[in-house]
């Protein structure tokens, strides 16, 4: 009986080894599960980690880090997390040595997904990645990518266009401000993409050290030819005394829904405005830019992401930290759906899950950069845009907005929180 | 020197002496199977809490697959009706029954049983691999076992006896089954050209590409959209079916109401599942002909045949595919998805795909009596 009684401890202590997790957890749902890109902060001796989370507040491991990849060589973080249409979970990257990458995602003998490691791809030199979509040119599929240093200088930029399949690069699109002429279109510091049709829009942001220069332009792109054919200025008010730094992108089209009129929309990352772009797919002409969406008249600022599903559209606003909601089938116009959601400074980006339960929600990475805090001696601390790290991510019910429950990546984990994008992709059906 | 012999070889007796015994009182090895990674694109798996993937079991469970002392008459193995080379089907629209004739249903292939399925066989009737592998043993028309014989056979064979003890303890039954379970979890293929295209590592051509799109496709004509309709039954393709209970069960239209056989509904009794059967992976589907449960397709092109014009209607028929026409201005002739001969032929060509080489020749999975595996 002793040796039956041990037997059956071994195997269920060889189960919870083999699993990683108690029998009852290794049956956790994982449609609540995020992947999050974590920045060691200086200040707290810790390293920039790819990560699974659990995100459902109903869940007693909320919170919990369900697997980890640290990453020790780098100086600075993955940025953004994207699933390509084939599932496969990129990465851009901030630090020069790994720009892009592709995250390897497998599930160990208990059936927990792992992140398995990740892969830098080449980019021919180019750096600071920012976005990632994929869309065709003459009927074939590519990846494109924007890097907002380019290959570098004081007016670098380009969108890099890779190979879906091999990852390999096939083309830089590059157009510096300096090199082009006078009135000629120019690609500078891109960082939000999107496209409709033939045509692809880029922002041009910020320089990456911050000081360099700023952006005020949408860069066209023609992507019969893979090059960029008009520049249109998003640019109204100052409230920084800095250019607009459009940031975000979104080409309303009725692929989205049938009702919507084409436009760009765009955040302004300095100027605090969303803008909107009309776009005449038969003549293939852009309107007059208007702004719809003023944040000094709102008292918001720093609009960043846009999210999208079956029938709102999300998009927020990094201080005072609110999420705002429109109807979908309005646009381009921006016809408010209900409250705001409160997230934290420095509402960035978002998912939307259920829970166990089947309650709708929402969940709000509050981290603008992940800067430091220069109070605590942070080298990495930007005093411009301080107060917009709350290295939170908040959980909010997707009706009411009611916030549930709230993981703080600062207190819990010495780090800060960069990206999310749901284990299964975001739950969202349009972002770019 | 002969007192010293003497101690040498006495020494080592009470070592040896000492070896057996600790080897025979201690308990179960439980060894994580080394490097195990899954597909994490093959979904959310889990495995029973008093059955983890182990070494020890994996190895019982793959001798006892490929052992015929499993049968009455020590002839046939798992394997028999089983064979790698073919996915672990045997070829046969039917297997040959050990009383002569043949068996109810088409053999299945295994693979990927990690993934969904709670329900096994054509018709649904085990609801765990470990139940399941109990059944075909004591089936008198299959392996004709009787399972308190064949536990005695097992204890007098010290090889079996050794296996159990480091896998799981006692030769019993009951860790029959779970060995079983586990060799046939393990059973994991995620090698085929389609993986391999999934991963990044591999190309399709233009007919097969053409076919992946028609598969995932289901057809509507009012936005030109044609479609094979595949994916609306064959959704959990890479896999082994679904994880729902009874979702991965479905009529497909072969028989009239007179004559379909009743299929998951002699198992759960509701007149709604008349006709049901499995909707099976189609991992390695180009090399287990012949198909559908009683294998009355000898080819994918009859297959094809059958989805395109063949579609027999009956009560329970499954309405995706009496709904699914690229066609429907025809007339209505005939019921199906009325696809170009080209469409039908890059469908197959994406099915091919499918074919996991690695997995059909492994000789990790393959018999290890063999001798040289």
């Amino acid at each position: 009986m002793k040796l039956s009684r041990f037997g059956q401890s071994v195997l269920i202590g060889a189960c919870v080894v083999v699993t990683g997790l108690s029998p009852a957890h290794s049956q956790d749902r994982e449609e609540s599960q995020g992947m999050v890109l974590l920045r060691g902060l200086p200040t707290l001796d810790t390293n920039h980690s790819i990560a699974i989370v659990e995100l459902d507040p109903e869940s007693d491991r909320f919170g919990d880090i369900l697997s980890e990849v640290e990453q020790p060589e780098m100086e600075h973080p993955l940025h953004h997390l994207y699933y390509s249409p084939n599932g496969r979970l990129y990465a851009t990257g901030l630090d020069p040595v790994c720009s892009l990458a592709e995250i390897g995602l497998s599930r160990d003998a208990g059936g927990a997904p792992v992140v398995s490691g990740f892969t830098c791809l080449d980019t021919q030199g180019q750096i600071v990645g920012e976005d990632i979509m994929w869309a065709t040119s003459n009927g074939q599929e590519y990846m494109f990518v924007t890097f907002m240093g380019g290959t570098g200088g004081d007016d670098g930029g380009s969108v890099g266009v890779f190979d879906p399949q091999t990852n390999e690069s096939v083309k830089v699109i590059e157009a510096r401000k300096s090199q082009v002429g006078e009135g000629e279109p120019y690609i500078m510091y891109p960082h939000g993409i999107s496209a409709f049709e033939d045509r692809m829009v880029v922002t041009s942001t910020v320089h990456p050290d911050l000081a360099t220069g700023v952006g005020n332009v949408l860069t066209i792109i023609d992507l019969n030819t893979l090059e960029p054919i008009e520049n249109i200025t998003v640019e109204n008010e100052k409230p920084l005394d800095f250019p607009s730094s459009p940031v975000e992108v979104l080409f309303a089209r009725p692929s989205i829904h049938p009702d919507i009129e084409p436009a760009i929309l765009a955040n302004t990352m300095f100027g605090f405005e969303t803008w909107k772009v009309p776009y005449d797919a038969g003549s293939k002409t852009f309107g007059k830019p208007e702004v719809i969406y003023s944040g000094v008249a709102n008292e918001t600022a720093v609009p960043l992401e846009f999210y999208g599903n079956e029938d709102e559209l999300f998009i927020s606003h990094a201080l005072p930290g609110v999420v705002k909601r429109y109807e979908l089938a309005a646009l381009p116009e921006l016809v408010s759906s209900g409250p705001d959601i409160v997230a934290d400074p420095g509402a960035h980006h978002m998912i939307f899950f259920t829970s166990a339960s089947g309650r709708k929600l929402i969940a709000v990475q509050n981290n603008l950069l992940n800067l430091g805090n220069g109070a605590e001696d942070d080298p990495t601390d930007v005093d411009f845009i301080a107060d917009l790290n709350a290295h939170t991510i908040s959980v909010h019910d997707l009706a009411t907005g009611e916030r549930i429950a709230t993981v703080d990546f600062k207190e819990r984990y010495n780090k800060g929180v960069d990206n999310i994008e749901g284990l299964f992709g975001s739950g969202f059906v349009h972002h770019h | 020197m002969f007192r010293v012999l003497l101690s040498l070889t006495a020494a080592a007796l009470v070592f040896v002496a000492a070896w057996v015994v600790w080897d025979r009182a201690r308990g179960p090895t439980a060894t994580p199977i080394a490097d195990f990674s899954a597909p994490f694109v093959f979904g959310r798996f889990s495995v029973p809490a008093d059955n983890p993937l182990t070494q020890e079991a994996f190895a019982l469970g793959r001798h006892l697959f490929y052992d015929p002392i499993l049968s009455g008459n020590n002839t046939v193995s798992c394997a028999s009706c089983h064979l790698q080379a073919l996915a672990f089907t045997d070829g046969r629209a039917k297997s040959p029954a050990l009383s002569g004739g043949v068996l109810e249903f088409s053999s299945m292939s295994l693979a990927n049983l990690l993934w969904g399925q709670e329900r096994f066989f054509w018709d649904g009737r085990a609801t765990s691999l470990e139940e399941q592998a109990l059944i075909p043993i004591q089936h008198p028309d299959e392996m004709d076992q009787d399972i308190d014989a064949l536990m005695v056979e097992l204890r007098a064979s010290i090889k079996y006896r050794r296996m159990f003890r480091r896998a799981y303890g006692d030769v019993t039954a009951e860790n029959t089954a779970k060995a079983l379970a586990t060799f046939m979890r393990m059973l994991i293929s995620s090698d085929s050209k389609y993986d391999r295209y999934l991963r990044g590592k591999a190309r399709l051509t233009a007919q097969e590409e053409h076919g992946r799109k028609l598969f995932m496709a289901h057809p509507d004509t009012k936005v030109s959209l044609r479609g094979g309709n595949c994916i609306d039954c064959h959704s959990q393709f890479l896999t082994s079916g679904f994880r729902d209970a009874l979702d991965g069960f479905s009529n497909n239209g072969l028989d009239p109401d007179g004559t379909l056989p009743d299929g998951l509904m002699a198992v759960t009794g509701n007149s709604a599942h008349k006709g049901f059967f499995k909707v099976p992976t189609l991992r390695n589907i180009a090399v287990t002909a012949p198909y559908m449960h009683d294998g009355r397709f000898k080819t994918l092109e009859e297959v094809m045949d059958h989805y395109n014009d063949g579609i027999v209607v009956s009560d329970t028929l499954s309405p995706l595919i009496l709904e699914a026409d690229n066609a429907p201005d025809n007339g209505p002739d005939t019921i199906g998805l009325r696809m170009t001969p080209e469409e039908m032929a890059a469908i197959i060509a994406f099915l091919h795909t499918l074919t996991d080489e690695v997995f059909l020749t492994n000789p990790q999975l393959s018999n290890p009596f063999d001798g040289d595996t």
